[in-house]
């Protein structure tokens, strides 16, 4: 499918296979991170040449909403549609609930909500114009189901299911898709911190004994962002190898 | 076309309203400008002025004429 993307937290482990995914699929992109990085920039337009597609990076910090507008304005300024918002970016910090101090708690949320929401509503000033769309945004299998030290990351993770939930039975109304995807342990950075705190169990519960590759969560962003997802809305689709 | 008519014509494409109703209006007087009309509206102006409309304001918007003032005092919009 030939959409413009814009893709959140897209320079390192799931953000980036999502967007190698929609490059290889014929997306041009707007990938989002946090600060410019040569090397980052250099991988970007790699991809793109590959893929004859355009990716555009667009730099801003998730903890400051002034930031993400100015960012978002970059994007609004180049009066291209906005097919595909995907929501990936996100922070973990796991730890016993009595050793999570409040600023932690609320970092978390900045970072994983009301970012999410932030740059939503501002996407959303697009897509309702064209009525269409389609929003993906990052759950976690720890906002679903129950882990020990996973209370701020869990109930964040708790809040963008309500979220896309809520909104997507707003938005239907201007042809506007917002479903989300709920991973479980996954080979990237972030994991290591949740392996720490795992005490080995991490696997424990997954059927399938492994951690997912960040291709597959990938392929199942693609999907619910494509016309062949056209009639899913507001769900939350768990790639988690089976839960046991 | 001027900004007072540009402005006009989002009330009056939003609504499907004539123009000299458009300049009565407040929010939720007709059933069009509902909440759902609501986001209609603010999107019309947004494209017909090339701005981006914070959601304060947007919630400030309740009537034609608060229209018109917000529009001119916070995004330059001349009349």
């Amino acid at each position: 499918m030939e959409k413009n993307v814009i893709i959140t937290g897209s320079n390192r482990g799931i953000g980036k296979a999502i967007l190698k995914k929609f490059a290889k699929e014929g997306c041009n992109i707007w990938a989002c991170a946090r600060s410019p990085k040569k090397e980052f920039e250099d991988e970007l337009k790699e991809i793109a040449d590959k893929n004859g597609v355009w990716i555009e990076p667009i730099y801003f910090d998730l903890t400051s909403s002034e930031s993400i507008k100015t960012g978002f304005k970059q994007i609004w300024a180049s009066k291209k549609k906005i097919d595909v918002l995907v929501n990936n970016a996100g922070i973990a910090f796991i730890d016993l609930f009595q050793l999570t101090p409040e600023q932690k708690i609320r970092e978390t949320f900045e970072v994983n909500v009301f970012s999410v929401m932030t740059l939503t509503q501002l996407v959303l000033k697009m897509m309702t114009r064209q009525h269409s769309g389609a929003i993906v945004n990052m759950a976690s299998i720890g906002g679903i189901d129950a882990y020990p030290a996973h209370c701020a990351y869990g109930a964040s993770k708790a809040a963008v299911i309500g979220f896309t939930k809520a909104l997507s039975s707003e938005m239907a109304q201007w042809g506007i898709r917002v479903n989300a995807v709920a991973p479980g342990a996954t080979e990237t950075d972030m994991i290591v911190s949740f392996e720490n705190k795992s005490g080995g169990n991490l696997l424990k519960n997954c059927a399938m004994k492994r951690k997912a590759k960040p291709e597959e969560i990938a392929n199942t962003v693609y999907f619910l962002s494509s016309d062949e997802a056209a009639f899913i809305n507001g769900q939350v689709i768990r790639v988690d190898g089976g839960s046991t | 076309m001027t900004n007072l008519e540009k402005y006009t014509n989002a009330f009056v494409e939003a609504f499907d309203v004539d123009a000299e109703t458009a300049k009565t209006l407040k929010y939720q007087a007709i059933e069009a400008w509902d909440s759902v009309g609501h986001m209609g509206l603010t999107a019309a102006l947004e494209s017909a002025f090339d701005i981006m409309m914070e959601p304060e304001d947007i919630i400030d918007l309740s009537s034609f004429e608060k229209g018109k003032e917000i529009l001119s005092t916070k995004y330059g919009v001349e009349f």
